[in-house]
């Protein structure tokens, strides 16, 4: 596990209370990655527009928005909407035995161009008392995401917003290729975030590192990927994501209200392990219906803590 | 007879695949059937007009030798040694797709992490080992140079195809009136770049 930054942490900021963008300058961004030896970096974002010494936002914003799309190609290969699918049914299965309250809200934290809720309103079959939520600091990907869900008449919302500070709050959260990028006291911050009263559960899918993962990595972003900052950062995540262990840890200690395992770390009952794994955590009384409707997948959960 | 026509299915299919993959990674929306069955159609249309050309080059090496009978043999003995190389290929990849109408996520993405992924890496060795195969053992310039240049095509064709999704050559909300496929990377919703 590295904690090297990847291009798309570097090209964007954004105000953590208003969710101002804030400019960023390409020079600082070159030395960050001259200064971590991460060449291959340096020469994507020194072919990046700037204006004034400044990265052009709308130009960084289009390249955002065509990673994304080439990062759904992947999702979509890998049946990743079904991937989250077959665990979120089960789990508002078993929410509705308990009786929660409605509606009951899916957000997806870190959205991007909304992929995982879009196929979810499409394709998910999850019910009429279900919301589904997308969000992300940055605007165009939110638009995007929410002009494409227009385009194809799809029941789902997109906020520009830090999801854990809307009005409406969230009954499970879910990422997708997005907790990595939260490294040491962050990540547990992170966590602490989801202790929020109505909230009963999370599910966030990452990358599994493993030995294999880094050339598995290369090789589908080498033959899929078509962006050099998505091959980059799709490889890198791969190496930098983080183990069970650490999630594990982290989870427990910032949100020390849920339950928390690991789910679908190995392929069956051989040694092979999972391209991503699942850290999922639940409200102590929620577990044992979500168990039960997880039916034979519950083999496939780690021992919860 | 037989050799060429496999090798015209082995075309075809490959350019049907070559549209596909030029067309994924560029819709962002969830359905995407016919988007998809389009992009395969122009591939394998594309397909014809490169296998024309390759026909009409090596009907030209038969008719201009002076012995047309053993151009015609060494011509047949270069399509075997491809297929032996090619047929294989294909056979996997037609296997994988076998496996992947099985409704299962974990078979599907091992199709794609065992097969459809390492193949697609694979595919310009291939596609070389097997005219390579063909060029060397045929001993013959001309038909040496008409082999490059269809090796050439069959690894352009990719390329080829996916221009048209560059820039302002595409537009992606013309697309979705067709048939609701519109198209969301090059930035529909953001200023097009120029």
């Amino acid at each position: 596990m590295r904690d090297e930054d990847e291009i798309s942490d570097l090209i964007v900021r954004f105000d953590a209370v208003t969710l101002q963008r804030l400019p960023v300058r390409k020079h600082d961004v070159l030395t960050a990655f001259t200064a971590a030896g991460n060449e291959r970096a340096a020469r994507i974002v020194s072919a990046m527009p700037e204006r004034d010494g400044v990265l052009v936002p709308e130009a960084v914003d289009r390249l955002l928005v065509r990673v994304h799309c080439e990062m759904q190609r992947i999702s979509e290969e890998f049946q990743h909407g079904h991937r989250v699918a077959e665990l979120l049914r089960p789990l508002l299965e078993a929410l509705r035995v308990q009786g929660v309250e409605r509606p009951l809200r899916v957000v997806d934290v870190g959205c991007g161009t909304g992929f995982v809720v879009r196929w979810l309103a499409a394709r998910g079959g999850l019910g009429a008392d279900v919301e589904l939520i997308g969000a992300d600091y940055n605007r165009a990907l939110v638009d995007e995401a929410a002009r494409l869900a227009a385009s194809e008449g799809l029941a789902a919302q997109f906020v520009n917003a830090n999801v854990f500070t809307l009005t409406e709050p969230a009954t499970v959260f879910l990422t997708t290729g997005v907790i990595h990028h939260f490294r040491g006291p962050d990540l547990v911050e992170f966590f602490r975030q989801h202790e929020q009263p109505r909230a009963a559960a999370f599910l966030h899918f990452d990358f599994q590192p493993s030995v294999l993962a880094p050339f598995g990595s290369w090789l589908f972003h080498a033959v899929r990927m078509r962006e050099p900052l998505a091959r980059h950062d799709g490889v890198l995540s791969a190496v930098r994501a983080h183990t069970a262990a650490t999630l594990l840890e982290a989870a427990r200690r910032g949100s020390p209200g849920y339950s928390t395992a690991m789910y679908s770390t190995r392929l069956g009952f051989l040694p092979i392990p999972r391209s991503f794994h699942t850290l999922v955590g639940v409200r102590p009384g929620l577990r044992a219906a979500f168990m039960e409707k997880l039916g034979q997948r519950a083999d496939r959960m780690g021992p919860f803590a | 007879m037989s050799v060429a026509l496999a090798l015209y299915a082995l075309a075809t299919v490959d350019a049907a695949f070559c549209g596909y993959r030029a067309a994924a990674g560029r819709s962002a929306l969830i359905a995407k059937r016919h988007y998809y069955q389009r992009a395969m159609l122009r591939g394998a249309l594309w397909g014809q007009v490169a296998v024309a050309a390759a026909a009409g080059a090596l009907l030209a090496f038969v008719l201009s030798s002076s012995e047309p009978t053993e151009a015609w043999h060494k011509l047949y003995a270069a399509g075997r040694r491809m297929l032996i190389v090619y047929l294989p290929y294909a056979g996997l990849i037609l296997v994988a797709f076998a496996a992947r109408a099985v409704p299962s996520v974990d078979v599907r993405s091992l199709t794609s992490t065992l097969v459809f992924g390492p193949m697609t890496l694979l595919r310009p060795f291939v596609a070389v080992a097997g005219m390579g195969w063909a060029i060397a053992s045929s001993q013959d310039p001309l038909l040496g140079a008409i082999g490059i240049g269809v090796l050439a095509l069959m690894l352009s064709m990719e390329t080829l195809l996916g221009l048209r999704y560059r820039g302002s050559a595409w537009d992606p909300e013309a697309e979705a009136a067709s048939d609701r496929c519109a198209a969301g990377a090059p930035g529909s919703g953001l200023p097009r770049e120029r």
